[in-house]
């Protein structure tokens, strides 16, 4: 293994068995025994979670892991963290290692918060004279220092958490294994979190870090594995990573054509929107939104011939008197879309719609070296309903505008 | 020195999975720490609650065999000879129970967090351990009553807590190893337990076993175990005759248990 490299995984394989339950009783062994048909079934039953992954992680690099639902990216951190073992191919890890699957493990309710502070270092892998040496930091991190002396169960849900992450800020390994804790707590707390997060990273420190909410992978990772259906699709720089992850979720059928024969078009024709599609988090066609959720646009286009380059699009919300809400433009966001073949779909993410109560429309514009090649006005309404933009699921009741994410305190500022 | 851990399909061997558990001991106490603050430091009676099981059972046995069936136990009070039983008895069977659900009650910990499995039955040493140390402490009572004498034989003492320890943890690493793979399993140990308790020489003596059935008897290493501690603790009796045999069951129930239950440690996750 070269010097630099701390984590060297080699074609790591893992297969589960789907169906039937393998926890399972006495009875189900003794049927499987004298059953080989059930035998024959059960291979038809192999899931593999995870096909022949192989990557390196070089000593302090931050590794983000994105992928769909089900793409491997859990299985991964399991095999990496030790909980479970690979069906086949090796792992090895220079460094000691330290997993957060998720913060709290093995808080025990009836313990008091300093008890559980000792009891879920040591879980964690932290030595006593270690936690002794950081408690102080970790009560004044986690903003519970009244309570520390009774027992969790009367904690709220949101002290409880704040207590658990504190602990797990707190660890300091050589190779820190992440996944998805920065989605506890309220938004100040989380915050906090990832500037703990960024730290712990700057500092050197080997981090990999699965998480669905591609923001925080941005800001916190340099480099990136995208994994898909069990297999790396793609490993790189994070951000072509993370276009390369959005390029694949996009779904190649052109069902919706009502763009393709729109007449009221204007623009040179050299490139034609062919179809858009509106879509939640979770790939469903919507028409409706609620105010601060994940918005996904599809946007089919088609050339008059051969390869464009240096194509820009914009997408244009407007309210229903035609006022403009916010604009999305790809140029300013991202830069220009260069070498684009001669069919594709453009993908514009919004990661929290903001967006209140009401009616709106999207015009497309796409230009190419400057010159306006199609417009199309009115391509489909959205109506956004009340929604979670600010966590109190409130919003302005007269005003009629773009949302804007903000904080408030009285008297001592967090920020 | 930077520690190199190697990931692959098999466990580690006998010998490195030891010295993976050493380097784990903080752990180790931690959690009985954690089991003693739960057992004893929560309930409102506390540590009233340790005392009061063993002396209802106490009762029980020896009104059954003291004072219904009329064990003869020689010259010495029956319910003197039955506590001296229990002592060795209580202590293998809450260690062996703890131990035997000490994996599917820490699922979550299990799911979550990588540490040697071991340490969880292993942990259950200490809770028992105090478990013990209040059913000795009844039983020196009861002798200061009956003014009963210690005998030379106490010197033995440590070499019967080992063998209990070593009953109880077998038992526990096999029982929370099979009931990873079969559920069945977690009903199979209270029925051991509440079997075992008769099939011991718990509130009668072994010598009233005919002389047929000894050998088998003893095949059940926890007559050993708790002849032997009565032994030493009363100084009655003689040095129990076939201990070599239960200390061989033990060994073997042992390693052949850990060797299981290291089997089992790596699916753990995947089918609890």
């Amino acid at each position: 293994m070269e010097e630099n490299v701390v984590i060297k995984v080699e074609n790591i394989f893992k297969k589960y068995s789907l169906g039937q339950p393998v926890a399972g009783d006495l009875r189900s062994t003794f049927s499987n025994i004298f059953n080989r048909k059930k035998q024959q079934q059960d291979e038809d039953n192999e899931f593999w979670a995870l096909k022949n992954i192989s990557f390196e992680v070089q000593k302090g690099e931050v590794l983000g892991i994105i992928g769909g639902n089900g793409a491997g990216k859990s299985t991964l951190l399991k095999i990496l963290s030790r909980i479970t073992i690979p069906t086949k191919g090796s792992i090895e890890i220079r460094g000691r290692v330290s997993s957060l699957l998720e913060v709290g493990t093995g808080f025990h309710p009836e313990l008091t918060g300093r008890e559980n502070i000792f009891l879920n270092g040591s879980l964690l892998g932290m030595k006593k004279k270690e936690i002794v040496t950081k408690f102080d930091e970790i009560v004044d991190f986690s903003g519970v220092e009244k309570f520390i002396d009774t027992p969790v169960k009367h904690y709220s849900s949101g002290m409880y958490v704040r207590l658990a992450f504190a602990v797990a800020a707190h660890l300091e390994p050589e190779i820190l294994i992440v996944d998805e804790v920065l989605a506890v707590g309220d938004i100040a707390f989380r915050k906090k979190c990832l500037g703990k997060m960024s730290e712990v990273a700057s500092g050197g420190r080997t981090i990999i870090f699965v998480s669905h909410n591609l923001n925080s992978i941005v800001k916190l990772c340099k480099h990136g594995l995208f994994l898909e259906n069990g297999s790396v699709k793609f490993a790189g720089k994070i951000q072509e990573t993370v276009s390369t992850y959005l390029e694949t979720i996009l779904l190649p059928a052109n069902t919706d054509i009502s763009l393709k024969n729109r007449k009221d078009r204007s623009g040179s024709g050299l490139l034609k929107f062919t179809a858009i599609r509106l879509m939640d988090n979770n790939k469903n066609e919507i028409h409706t939104i609620a105010s601060g959720e994940e918005l996904l646009i599809f946007l089919d286009y088609e050339l008059q011939d051969s390869i464009l380059a240096d194509l820009i699009v914009r997408i244009e919300f407007k309210d229903v008197n035609g006022n403009y809400a916010f604009i999305c433009n790809s140029r300013v966001c991202k830069g220009l879309f260069l070498q684009i073949p001669k069919r594709g779909t453009v993908t514009c993410m919004i990661p929290k719609l903001p967006l209140n109560v009401g009616e709106y429309h999207l015009d497309v514009i796409g230009k190419v070296n400057g010159q306006e090649v199609d417009i199309l006005l009115n391509v489909v309404n959205l109506s956004v309903e009340t929604g979670f933009f600010f966590r109190t699921g409130k919003l302005p009741a007269t005003y009629k505008g773009v949302l804007v994410e903000h904080y408030w305190d009285l008297n001592n500022s967090k920020f | 020195m930077r520690q190199k851990t190697i990931i692959t399909s098999h466990n580690n061997s006998f010998w490195e999975k030891s010295k993976e558990i050493l380097r784990y001991r903080e752990l180790l106490w931690m959690l009985a720490w954690r089991d003693f603050r739960i057992k004893y430091a929560q309930s409102f009676l506390g540590f009233a609650w340790a005392f009061i099981n063993p002396i209802v059972t106490l009762i029980i046995l020896s009104f059954i065999f003291g004072t219904v069936a009329k064990v003869d136990t020689g010259d010495i009070p029956h319910i003197l000879y039955t506590l001296a039983g229990l002592c060795g008895w209580t202590f293998f069977a809450s260690l062996a129970g703890d131990a035997g659900r000490s994996i599917l009650s820490a699922q979550d910990m299990v799911k979550k967090i990588y540490f040697p499995r071991l340490i969880l039955p292993l942990s259950k040493v200490f809770t028992s351990l105090i478990d013990f140390g209040i059913v000795l402490i009844c039983l020196a009572i009861l002798m200061l009553i009956y003014w009963y004498p210690v005998t030379m034989n106490l010197i033995w003492l440590p070499f019967f807590i080992f063998l209990a320890i070593l009953a109880g943890v077998a038992s526990g690493i096999w029982i929370s190893a099979l009931t990873i793979r079969f559920r069945d399993f977690q009903h199979v140990m209270p029925l051991i337990l509440r079997v075992g308790m008769y099939a011991t020489p718990v509130a009668f003596p072994a010598s009233a076993v005919p002389e047929k059935y000894q050998l088998l008897f003893f095949l059940n290493p926890l007559a050993g175990v708790v002849e032997g501690m009565r032994w030493s603790l009363l100084g009655i009796g003689e040095f129990p005759p076939y201990i070599l045999l239960s200390t061989g069951v033990l060994l073997l129930l042992f390693i052949s248990g850990w060797i299981y239950f290291n089997r089992v440690e790596l699916v753990i996750a995947d089918i609890i």
